[in-house]
Order: structure tokens, then C-alpha cells, then sequence
């Protein structure tokens, strides 16, 4: 397993990676990106029990990005663990490339298609379910916003979840507090999550989302007896790059040349520290 | 020219200040260019936040008690995934209300197939009381809202996003008309926005090569102008329809298309016109709607006495 700085080094690459990637497209989901990648980068390099190589074994762990529109930030972290070469996301958003800006099963590593939102939670609950009754122990994660968790869809899943007992499931909810237009607390509350959820009868961790230790072992833990988990994680929309962080224009902004030079110093510094000054 | 989103918003800050009972909720959509309506109109918009199917029933609730609401948000989820609630709140219930869609077509290609919709003209067409609206200029969207948002009805416009840069006068756009472009003798070319622009460019250029084509726009398709189209039709016996909308619409769409370069042909159809109010067992609804031995013995020999 990863040391805790070498994620911690992987994270700012992400970051870097990601900004890169949708300057590139000219196009892209920059702030909901970076407030997920600490999730992405400790689910795929610590929790999920998946790679290219076992990527069609029936007892493989899932992953469901319902809040899709992240959709670049994946492809970073899937790039990097190998499921597909990092020259393949040169043709994200390009006329006939199959990297749109949304997950497809197209590409290696993507288990759903989602985009339209409040659709990852149930249909994850369906595949817990068949995992439980296949006796597989495959566990099934997914990942949604909180923007995302007011479509109605979400609350009969998470109520089917915990009617089924499905110990195997963990829903993450990535907390940025913002949404396209504006702060989620303004245009449709949804707090308190971890008490709804727990009313839905689920066990409710909530963690400092861009605390990889934290995360780690919010998302490894054993769940509480026969119930599904949700994984609250309090996380800052355009993480990492300090003229992004909890501005609502960057939930689709892309960097200009400028600014993408800008975010690269930031994240050179980071990483540099990080290094204790070796760059 | 001007985007129909901007239109959108400018008719919504025309018309809410004229008529106080305009109400406009958004599903986290073009809330920036709203604002001077929520301002012009203090306490009549609403963000709703990502919950369609809610955002439908709450509108519906608010034409209850005597308001006129518009929705508006991307079309694949104001539509497909909330339409048992338009279905129901408003067609069931005998409600009036305003959709206003984005992102119809492939309007939002790089998003991926979760954000195409080419089913909401149909899905709003199989709506009694339902109007169907696709703009193609501001000017369009602007006259046909003033004249249907507040009449009994659900009233459905998509918005493409590019307009096709054709300039119509208020005077031309009547609910429920479709528009002359162009007189021609070969063939008619049958299409709705965006596509004008593609569709006049190709008479002008069938033209140079000799052939005449009449060119016929429809800003709305339901009511749809029968007449408009019968009449060339009948004149030049040849149809070509351009439109950003599925294919496959039902089984009439199907014979149609299966029966594209046979020689002249006849056509009816037993279909499902309407919802079936009233109660009764299916065999009594099914003889209504003209699915009995009668019926349909009716029909055929409807077919093959025609000339």
C-alpha cells in the first residue's frame, strides 16, 4: 500500500493532471473535480479491490461516480492505475472520441454510464444486492454530491439499502456545499446529512474529505451490522488551487493559459513542501 | 442574433412585470440570467435545485391555486425523467403550466448521451391540451410565449441553442402555423428549428442543380398546420423532413419510412389519438378507441374505397 505521503504526492498530481486535462478540452468540471479527487485517489489506490487485470472478475469491488460531470478527475486516476494509456485523454471532448464529458462504459475501468443525476446510489443498491445473492463478496461504492442528493431518486435507494441490509454498499457523499448556481444550503438544503441518513436506518461516518487518513479509514472500515454505509465527506469545491477554492463560476470553468500557469506554481509549491523543499 | 436562453429570460422580465401571476422555477439552470426577472419581480423565481419530478408537481400545485408557472431546466430531465408528473398533474388533472427546455437534440453534445433528449416533442405531443413550441429566433419564442403561456393547456418550447439565424416578423408567427420559405414544384422539404438554415441552404443549392423544392418551417408541431402541409404536398408529391427529433415515434413513423420510394400509397391509422378517460373494462376503451373487428373492418374499408 501506499505510504501516506506518496498518496498525499499522488493527490497534488491529480490535481495538476486534472487542471491540464480539462484546460486541454476546453471543457470540463473543474471545482466538483478537484473536491473529490483525495475520494477518488484513496478509493483507487487503497480500498477498491479492482484492476484492469481483474476488471472482469464477477467478485471485483464496483465504483459508480453518479455525480458523472466529475467525469475528468476520473480519468486521471483511471489513467493512472493503468487502465488505459494517459495519451488516450488527449481526445477527451473531441469529435467521435468516446471520453465525453460524462462516464461511459467505453471506457476501460468505468462500470455505469451516469450524467443525469440520482442514478448512481440506485442502481448500486441493485448491484449489492445481486452481489450479496451471488455470496461474491463484492463491495459496491458510489460517489455522489451534494448538489445531487436533492433528486428524489436518492432517498428511495437509501431507503431500499437499509430495508435490504446491504452491508456491502458505501455511499460517499462529496460535500462541497456549492452547486452551479450557487451555495446548495441556499438553493436546496439538504443538511443534516448524516442525521437523514441515519434516520434512513445506515451507519454515517462523516470525515474531512481531503483527509486521506481519514477517508481511509472511513471507507475501510467494517460496516455496522446489516447497514449500508454513507461516507459524509465535508470537502472545499476547487480544492488545491486558491483562486478556485469555493467559487460556484468554477463548478464548469476553464483555466485560461494564465491561469492554468498560475494553478501549476500553486501545486509545484504544494508538492515541493510536501518533498521538504527537494525540487 | 440573440440566444433563445437570453430571450427566454428577457420575455420572462417583459411578461412578469405585464402579468402578476407569472412564476418562474429553474432546476439550477440559467440562474444568472434570471436575476433581473427575480429582482424585476421580487418573490416569483425560484431555484429550485436538481429535483425535476418535484419542480413539475410544485409548478402544477401553484397553477391550482391560480398561478401561471414556467419551469425550466435541461430537457432529458424536465421531460423524460418528469413525465408522469406533466402527465398526470397537469394533463390528468386538468392543470396549465410552461415547460421551457435547453439542451434538446444533441444541444449539449459533449456532455455524453445522459444530456441528449430527442423524445420530448413527441412525449409532450402524446399530451392532450399540450402545445409544442420549438423556436428558432428570439422573435419566435418571444411572440408564441405572449400568446399561449397563460391559455389553458401545457405548453411545451424547446430551446435550441443555436438559433438558425433567420429573421421572421411577430406578424408571421401564429400558434399553430407553420411558415412558406419557399414556393417550389419537385419536392417539399419539411423541417423545424434548428434546421432552417441547413434545410434554405440546400433549396437554394437543389435549385441551382434544377430541382424545386418548397420549403415549409414549423415553429410549432403541435397544433400542427395540417393544411400548410397537405397543400404542398399535394402539389408537389414528394416529402423530405429535416428535424433534430427520433426517428422511431411510433408505428406509423415506422410504416412511413418502410414505405420511403413505393409508388403512391394510401395510409390510415388505428392509434391511440388521446388518453382514454372514463372508466370501463379494456375490451369497452379498445372498441372506442376502434381496436374491434368493426373498427378495424371500418378502417380497411375507409382504405380501399379512398381514390
Amino acid at each position: 500500500m501506499l505510504s501516506d505521503r506518496d498518496l498525499a504526492l499522488k493527490s497534488l498530481q491529480y490535481r495538476l493532471q486534472t487542471l491540464e486535462l480539462i484546460h486541454s478540452a476546453g471543457a470540463g468540471h473543474t471545482g466538483g473535480g478537484l473536491s473529490c479527487l483525495d475520494i477518488l485517489n484513496v478509493l483507487y489506490n487503497r480500498i477498491l479491490r479492482v484492476s484492469p487485470e481483474t476488471f472482469g472478475d464477477a467478485a471485483r469491488d464496483r465504483y459508480v461516480q453518479s455525480k458523472g460531470h466529475a467525469v475528468e478527475a476520473l480519468y486521471v486516476v483511471l489513467a493512472d492505475r493503468g487502465f488505459f494509456p494517459f495519451s488516450d485523454l488527449e481526445t477527451v471532448c473531441h469529435y467521435e472520441s468516446d471520453y465525453v464529458g460524462h462516464p461511459t462504459r467505453k471506457i476501460p475501468g468505468i462500470e455505469q454510464n451516469t450524467g443525469a443525476l440520482g442514478h448512481g446510489l440506485p442502481i448500486c443498491v441493485g448491484m449489492a444486492l445481486a452481489a450479496r445473492m451471488d455470496r461474491t463478496g463484492s463491495r459496491v461504492f458510489t460517489l455522489l454530491g451534494d448538489g445531487e442528493i436533492a433528486e428524489g431518486s436518492n432517498w428511495e435507494a437509501a431507503m431500499a439499502g437499509a430495508h435490504y441490509k446491504l452491508s456491502n454498499l458505501t455511499a460517499i457523499v462529496d460535500c462541497n456545499t456549492l452547486q452551479i448556481s450557487g451555495h446548495t444550503s441556499q438553493v436546496m438544503n439538504s443538511e443534516p446529512l448524516d442525521e437523514k441518513f441515519r434516520a434512513f436506518g445506515w451507519g454515517v461516518r462523516v470525515v474531512d474529505g481531503h483527509d486521506l487518513a481519514a477517508l481511509t479509514e472511513a471507507l475501510s472500515g467494517p460496516a455496522e451490522a446489516d447497514k449500508p454505509t454513507a461516507v459524509i465527506a465535508r470537502t472545499i469545491k476547487g480544492r488545491g488551487v486558491s483562486f478556485m477554492e469555493n467559487v460556484a463560476k468554477w463548478h464548469h470553468g476553464v483555466p485560461s493559459d494564465a491561469e492554468l500557469a498560475q494553478a501549476r506554481t500553486e501545486i509545484a509549491a504544494a508538492i515541493a513542501a510536501l518533498k521538504g523543499g527537494a525540487l | 442574433m440573440k440566444t433563445l436562453r437570453l430571450e427566454f429570460a428577457d420575455t420572462m422580465s417583459e411578461v412578469g412585470q405585464c402579468d402578476p401571476r407569472l412564476v418562474v422555477m429553474v432546476g439550477d439552470i440559467s440562474h444568472g440570467i434570471l436575476q433581473g426577472f427575480a429582482k424585476a419581480c421580487p418573490g416569483r423565481y425560484y431555484n429550485i435545485g436538481i429535483c425535476e419530478p418535484t419542480i413539475v408537481n410544485m409548478a402544477a400545485g401553484l397553477n391550482k391555486v391560480g398561478l401561471v408557472p414556467v419551469v425550466h431546466t435541461i430537457a432529458p430531465f424536465i421531460t423524460e425523467r418528469a413525465y408522469e408528473q406533466i402527465k398526470l398533474d397537469f394533463g390528468y388533472q386538468h392543470l396549465s403550466g410552461n415547460i421551457v427546455s435547453v439542451g434538446g437534440s444533441f444541444d449539449y453534445a459533449q456532455l455524453g448521451c445522459s444530456h441528449h433528449c430527442y423524445t420530448d416533442v413527441s412525449l409532450l405531443c402524446h399530451l392532450k391540451r399540450a402545445t409544442v413550441t420549438i423556436p428558432g429566433s428570439p422573435v419566435e419564442f418571444n411572440t408564441l410565449f405572449k400568446k399561449l403561456y397563460a391559455t389553458d393547456g401545457i405548453h411545451y418550447y424547446r430551446l435550441p441553442e443555436r438559433p438558425h439565424g433567420i429573421e421572421f416578423a411577430a406578424s408571421d408567427l401564429v400558434p399553430g402555423r407553420g411558415i412558406r420559405l419557399r414556393e417550389g414544384s419537385d419536392l417539399t422539404i419539411a423541417t423545424i428549428a434548428p434546421q432552417l438554415s441547413n434545410a434554405l441552404a440546400a433549396a437554394e443549392r437543389l435549385a441551382a442543380s434544377g430541382l424545386s423544392a418548397e420549403l415549409l418551417y414549423f415553429p410549432m408541431v403541435k397544433p400542427f398546420d395540417q393544411e400548410l402541409l397537405r397543400a404542398s404536398l399535394g402539389k408537389t408529391k414528394r416529402l423530405l423532413v429535416v428535424e433534430e427529433l427520433s426517428a422511431h415515434d411510433g408505428l406509423l413513423n415506422l410504416c412511413l419510412r418502410a414505405a420511403i420510394g413505393l409508388p403512391g400509397f394510401s395510409v390510415r391509422h388505428l392509434a391511440l389519438q388521446d388518453f382514454l378517460h372514463g372508466y370501463g373494462t379494456h375490451e369497452e376503451l379498445s372498441e372506442r378507441a376502434g381496436f374491434s373487428p368493426q373498427g378495424i373492418a371500418k378502417s380497411a374499408h375507409d382504405l380501399c374505397s379512398s381514390p
